[in-house]
């Protein structure tokens, strides 16, 4: 039954995964937190999956499922997270002749849908717990990222050995 | 017409000698998507070299499918791929390169789960993940900072924008119906806007 849960959560994901993986993420997090999984948990299945292969939404749905029904959930939980978004390109293709939209209109009112889902996960990823560390983490990930063209792959990694190795003698050292 | 004057065009320009079939797409994006990290916009140029140093489809009419693709929920390496393999190959060809697209991760996430119900509970891996984890906001921000720059701002899409995001923060529960209404009202408001 557990299996049948998962199906039904990731394919109602997959329907509105618009925009790239990191739209989808808050969406995602919305739909398995607190049910299949906690918040920290899932801020490291979002790490995990941005530094293996493929998209974060099927890594998560693979994920989740293997924690909750092991093989048989982590494979039906990925192939229904790609359903929806799968019969959409196949049904457009074979409708393409008939259907005329605009798709300049198309491309902006998803443009538009996509930044406010962003904006959505960042208010939901928000760090809940005042460590300096983890604010520190998250600043630095961000100059990373917007500024430099350094692959994230990078400030994740670092991130994840800097707190490995030295966290408990910075955070000392700091006084926590 | 226009598909034949591109296939034409394909025929004329440098052919290597293997042509597309499916078990070729399957391989070429199995291999592209077991070691490019970092998502849809990474993974996306490196099949738009890879199928023009083979000579399959020029940069051109991939970027065109490219912008197609980005209509369609799902990942985008997903979207992408399959459009441009029915194009290449048809229905079989679609089939080979939604599993060269899904094989890899798949498999790669089932192994770090394994090691992580073996390891998960070690100390020095509960604070790598506790670090790792702490970089998403941040990466998060980057998206929108760096999606929000290159964004046609006008006072309408800024509105829009600021109510959907608030509409999504503070309605949880009702995210898929909200954003299924507010992608279709966006669509007629961009279609007014215009005339």
């Amino acid at each position: 039954m557990q299996t049948l849960e998962i199906i039904w959560t990731f394919f109602k994901v997959g329907i509105i995964s618009f925009g790239g993986g990191w739209s989808t993420v808050g969406i995602i997090k919305n739909a398995v937190v607190p049910h299949w999984i906690n918040e920290t948990d899932f801020r490291a299945l979002i790490a995990i999956a941005q530094s293996t292969p493929g998209p974060i939404a099927l890594n998560a749905a693979t994920m989740i499922g293997w924690s909750h029904g092991g093989f048989l959930s982590a494979f039906a939980g990925t192939l229904a997270v790609v359903a929806f978004p799968v019969a959409a390109i196949i049904a457009t293709t074979l409708l393409a002749r008939r259907v005329k939209l605009n798709s300049l209109a198309i491309n902006e009112s998803l443009r538009t849908g996509s930044t406010a889902m962003m904006i959505m996960t960042l208010w939901a990823l928000m760090p809940s717990v005042a460590d300096p560390l983890i604010i520190a983490f998250g600043l630095g990930s961000f100059a990373i990222a917007a500024f430099t063209k350094i692959n994230a792959l990078w400030a994740i990694l670092g991130s994840g050995i800097i707190d490995a190795v030295a966290g408990p003698a910075i955070r000392k050292l700091l006084g926590i | 017409m226009k598909a034949t004057m591109q296939k034409s065009d394909r025929e004329k320009g440098k052919k290597s000698d293997a042509s597309p079939t499916p078990a070729r797409l399957f391989w070429m994006l199995a291999k592209i998507n077991t070691v490019t990290l970092g998502g849809g916009y990474v993974i996306v140029p490196v099949m738009a070299a890879s199928l023009e140093k083979k000579g399959w489809m020029d940069e051109k009419e991939f970027y065109d499918i490219f912008a197609r693709a980005q209509a369609f929920p799902g990942p985008l390496a997903l979207s992408t791929a399959l459009l441009t393999s029915l194009r290449l190959c048809g229905f079989k060809g679609a089939v080979a390169a939604f599993c060269g697209v899904i094989l890899p991760p798949f498999l790669a996430i089932i192994l770090v789960s394994g090691l992580l119900s073996t390891y998960g509970s070690l100390p020095a891996v509960v604070r790598f993940l506790e670090g790792a984890g702490a970089v998403v906001p941040g990466l998060v921000a980057a998206m929108i900072w760096k999606t929000a720059a290159k964004r046609a701002w006008t006072p309408v899409r800024i509105i829009e924008t600021i109510v959907l995001s608030a509409l999504l923060i503070l309605l949880p529960a009702f995210s898929l119906p909200l954003l299924l209404t507010a992608i279709a009202g966006l669509y007629c408001i961009e279609g007014l806007c215009k005339r």
